[in-house]
């Protein structure tokens, strides 16, 4: 057990992580723009459900009695779900998901949650993203405290994490670095320097003006190199979307972060963790039409992504993992809604992924205070992520030591 | 107590730069006028200044504001409030109040995504703003009972029966002593204490019954303690004055302040009775301070570069817009990332909140001038008409906003930048044709934002 000082990543308890022999650490690229990413390095995408999704209504016990007398207006018929494997199947808008899990490429994990289960939006994030449940949780959250085991000083790191959402999630808050947002890939930087044919004279000059050595006190040198890491950023960035070639298309606004996220991918950046969001889950009224939109779009996108990806040739290289903060209530509301929850489904979605239903589904006879109650911690399935897809020592980022499961073929 | 680095500096010179510096540091910067006027006034006067109550404007500021209430501005929108503090940032006449309500903001930090009531948030930054260089004693009282962080840190829910450990825990590690200077069974004791201290709605209120009033045994002090028994007990613990003083002095002189400094800024914060305006006002005439290697050796917060523009060279933008750039550049006013508030310094800085700044510079080199009505710059304010010599304007424009800190060849890249055009160099243009200089004087202004050197604050 860490001490908690260790945990909080206060800087001085963190130690450098041995990892495991077989894979490089997320810091492999030596700061030379020369040096091309080795093709072997793995990808995590996470991508955030925001609100609270209902996984009853995403992974549907149709068979049981239950679930469809606790939604009279809400539940879907036996015959209108995307058929899985056994009693559960997908809601009728993820025909491209249930194709996918045909094809072994989709991991359904049933029944993720964690004990004492925390209703409030900001509580149960906060749990997520920092893969704890203590009253006080680290500063550092669960993706920035494993870029934090691995920093080496002078490493080229500016891209590793990238966030492609609006804003920081908590999850990749990190010690030692501060991961970028980048919201557009195209012109990311426009006013940080154009690329040299394009140049208008004051970007030119601005280039020219902000880098280089100087003899100037800190905190000049230190702005100085962080423009001169902007510019490289912006100019390898947009060279991802410029050299990205696909005619594969991917819906709505998850679709273009994911499109966004293939480019960078295929572009060898170095890029190794990378985080999207889906918001609009909170579905408290009215359940009924918007669920049904955010899950064909997120089944869609989740299918682009990995038909763009094995075109890209990157497929190999690449996990995705869906989460949201918590499930909804087994029982609908009052107005044709439902509230907050507890335990609910995650996807792994990829080549390696191990195909199938994965937990146990929890169930409806037996509930924990009006809600599901889970069968998997869901810092087992991050500690599986952890170890054995990005080779990192998983007892110690989550200060507890979880038992992995059998969610990738490797 | 015999101060070296704090005390009173008597022979450095009080010019430009060293106004500058003050009124930066204590502030949001300043225009020509007002670091003309404290040069004026003198360092002591200068200081003293920046203490006035202020009280005439405050009383307009809370008209202006029950007035645009619900019918021109939604205040229970977040993204409004976060405009209105920019707003006051920006024209109010005591920055020090401002800026040191930023700073109690970021010391106590709640965020609106937990406490989801704007106008609790509201309320707890009134209160910063009310006592924000009273005595910290105050401070502290006033905010272990303020709703929002009775909300933000669970203590509404804490009772005898369950008593939540998280207010008394960074109240303890955060807002007072630091690690090491206490166990986790004072933690755990000193939850006990604050139990019942809840709220009705809006204000404070002491839940009798939810109160544990039981024996109890904090940093060496036993008795049925209650809150205020704890409070007390923390402020006479020695580790506060140098917590307190280390913070006020990263935030105020330099980030990384040496031993001797902190252990004289701690005697001084104790020696005032835990006054910040005390505290503040010996340490904004102390030698440490004024000294030239305590200048420019910050990195400024979105809102000081944001603000600081707008204040110190009459870049005129809505407060909503300048709310926007200090967001993009990760300063989400109500919203710090969590409880420890914001890291600032070097963490402000990466690809994404670079760009923001740059973009922010690129914004204020395109405003465009002329009229009463949008956003503004006065170029002939920062340069006076009548000088049309590109050198001349580029040495005057990197004496104001970088206080000359550029080196030769720098200046005269700018003067070339300055006649610059689509079509080629316009030495006679600049010369002849107010308008095309007038536009490009902002372009350069700019141009200066965006260098790094701006950004050493």
């Amino acid at each position: 057990m860490l001490t908690r000082r260790q945990f909080l990543g206060s800087g001085a308890g963190v130690s450098a992580l041995t990892l495991g022999g077989a894979l490089p650490g997320l810091f492999a690229r030596a700061a030379d723009d020369a040096v091309k990413a080795d093709r072997g390095d793995r990808v995590l995408v996470v991508v955030e459900l925001a609100g609270g999704n209902d996984g009853l209504n995403t992974v549907i016990p149709f068979e049981d009695d239950l679930y469809h007398k606790a939604r009279p207006t809400l539940h879907v018929a036996k015959e209108q779900v995307q058929k899985l494997a056994g009693p559960v199947g997908l809601h009728p808008s993820m025909e491209a998901a249930a194709r996918l899990f045909q094809e072994g490429k989709l991991a359904v994990v049933q029944g993720v949650g964690y004990p004492e289960p925390d209703r409030s939006h900001f509580r149960s994030m906060e749990i997520w993203h920092t893969a704890s449940t203590g009253q006080r949780p680290p500063s550092a959250g669960w993706l920035g405290r494993t870029l934090d085991a691995s920093f080496k000083e002078g490493a080229d790191d500016s891209l590793t994490g990238l966030a492609l959402t609006d804003s920081l999630p908590q999850a990749f808050l990190a010690d030692k670095l501060t991961v970028p947002v980048v919201r557009q890939i195209e012109n990311f930087g426009t006013g940080v320097g154009d690329t040299p044919d394009a140049d208008p004279p004051r970007a030119k000059l601005l280039r020219k003006l902000s880098t280089g050595p100087t003899v100037k006190g800190e905190p000049i040198p230190f702005l100085r190199r962080q423009a001169e890491a902007a510019y490289r950023t912006a100019a390898r960035l947009r060279e991802a979307a410029a050299k990205y070639q696909s005619d594969v298309e991917y819906p709505g606004d998850l679709g273009a972060q994911l499109r966004r996220a293939a480019q960078v991918i295929a572009a060898n950046l170095g890029v190794r963790l990378v985080w999207v969001s889906q918001g609009g889950y909170d579905t408290h009224s009215k359940q009924g039409p918007t669920h049904q939109a955010l899950l064909g779009e997120l089944s869609g996108a989740l299918a682009a992504f990995q038909k763009d990806l094995e075109k890209q040739k990157a497929a190999d290289r690449v996990l995705v993992m869906t989460f949201s903060e918590f499930g909804r209530r087994v029982d609908e509301n009052g107005s044709q809604g439902t509230d907050h929850g507890a335990a609910s489904c995650l996807f792994l979605c990829g080549s390696k992924v191990k195909g199938g239903l994965a937990g146990t589904y929890p169930s409806l006879a037996k509930l924990g205070e009006g809600d599901l109650v889970h069968t998997v911690d869901f810092r087992a399935v991050y500690a599986t992520v952890l170890e054995k897809w990005l080779g990192c020592d998983a007892e110690k980022l989550l200060g507890e030591k979880f038992k992995g499961m059998e969610l990738l073929k490797l | 107590m015999a101060l070296t680095h704090l005390a009173p500096e008597r022979e450095a010179p009080w010019d430009a730069r060293a106004a500058a510096h003050l009124l930066r540091r204590a502030g949001f910067g300043a225009s020509r006028a007002e670091i003309d006027r404290a040069v004026e006034q003198g360092l002591e006067g200068a200081v003293k200044d920046l203490f006035d109550d202020g009280k005439e404007q405050e009383a307009q500021f809370q008209e202006t504001f029950r007035r645009l209430s619900g019918s021109f501005v939604d205040f229970s929108d977040i993204g409004q409030l976060q405009a209105w503090w920019c707003y006051r940032m920006l024209t109010t006449r005591t920055p020090l109040r401002e800026k040191l309500t930023l700073f109690w903001h970021g010391h106590f930090a709640t965020s609106v995504h937990k406490v989801e009531d704007v106008f609790l948030m509201h309320q707890q930054c009134e209160t910063l703003r009310r006592l924000a260089w009273g005595n910290f004693r105050d401070l502290v009282l006033a905010v272990s009972r303020d709703p929002a962080m009775l909300v933000y840190l669970d203590g509404e829910s804490s009772t005898k029966d369950n008593p939540n450990e998280n207010f008394a825990r960074e109240l303890l590690e955060l807002f007072t002593l630091g690690v090491g200077n206490y166990t986790e069974k004072d933690v755990r004791e000193a939850a006990r204490a604050f139990t019942g201290w809840h709220r009705d709605n809006t204000k404070f209120t002491l839940n009798a019954a939810a109160h544990d009033d039981g024996d109890k045994e904090v940093l060496g002090r036993k008795g049925k303690l209650d809150g205020r028994d704890v409070l007390d007990t923390v402020l006479a613990h020695p580790a506060l004055p140098r917590f307190l003083a280390r913070k006020l002095l990263v935030f105020f002189a330099c980030p990384e302040p040496p031993p001797e400094v902190v252990e004289e800024a701690a005697d001084v914060f104790q020696a005032g009775q835990f006054s910040v305006k005390r505290f503040l006002t010996a340490l904004f005439q102390s030698k440490f301070f004024c000294a030239e290697k305590c200048r420019r050796t910050r990195i400024s917060s979105p809102a000081e570069c944001v603000i600081g523009a707008c204040r110190s060279f009459g870049v005129r933008l809505a407060a909503q817009e300048c709310r926007d750039h200090v967001t993009a550049m990760g300063q989400e006013l109500f919203g710090p990332p969590n409880v420890k508030g914001w890291d600032g310094e070097r963490k402000w800085i990466h690809a994404g909140t670079w760009a923001a700044r740059q973009a922010f510079g690129q914004r204020v080199g395109e405003v465009v001038s002329g009229n009463d009505f949008g956003p503004h710059l006065d170029a002939f304010a920062l340069v006076p008409a009548e000088v049309t010599d590109p050198k001349k304007v580029a040495e005057l424009l990197a004496e104001r906003v970088l206080e000359g800190t550029l080196s030769k060849k720098t200046r005269a890249e700018i003067a070339e930048y300055l006649v610059a055009a689509d079509e080629g160099p316009k030495p006679d243009d600049f010369r002849d044709n107010g308008d095309f200089r007038a536009q490009k004087v902002r372009e350069a202004v700019g141009l200066l934002l965006s260098l790094p050197d701006y950004h050493a604050y």
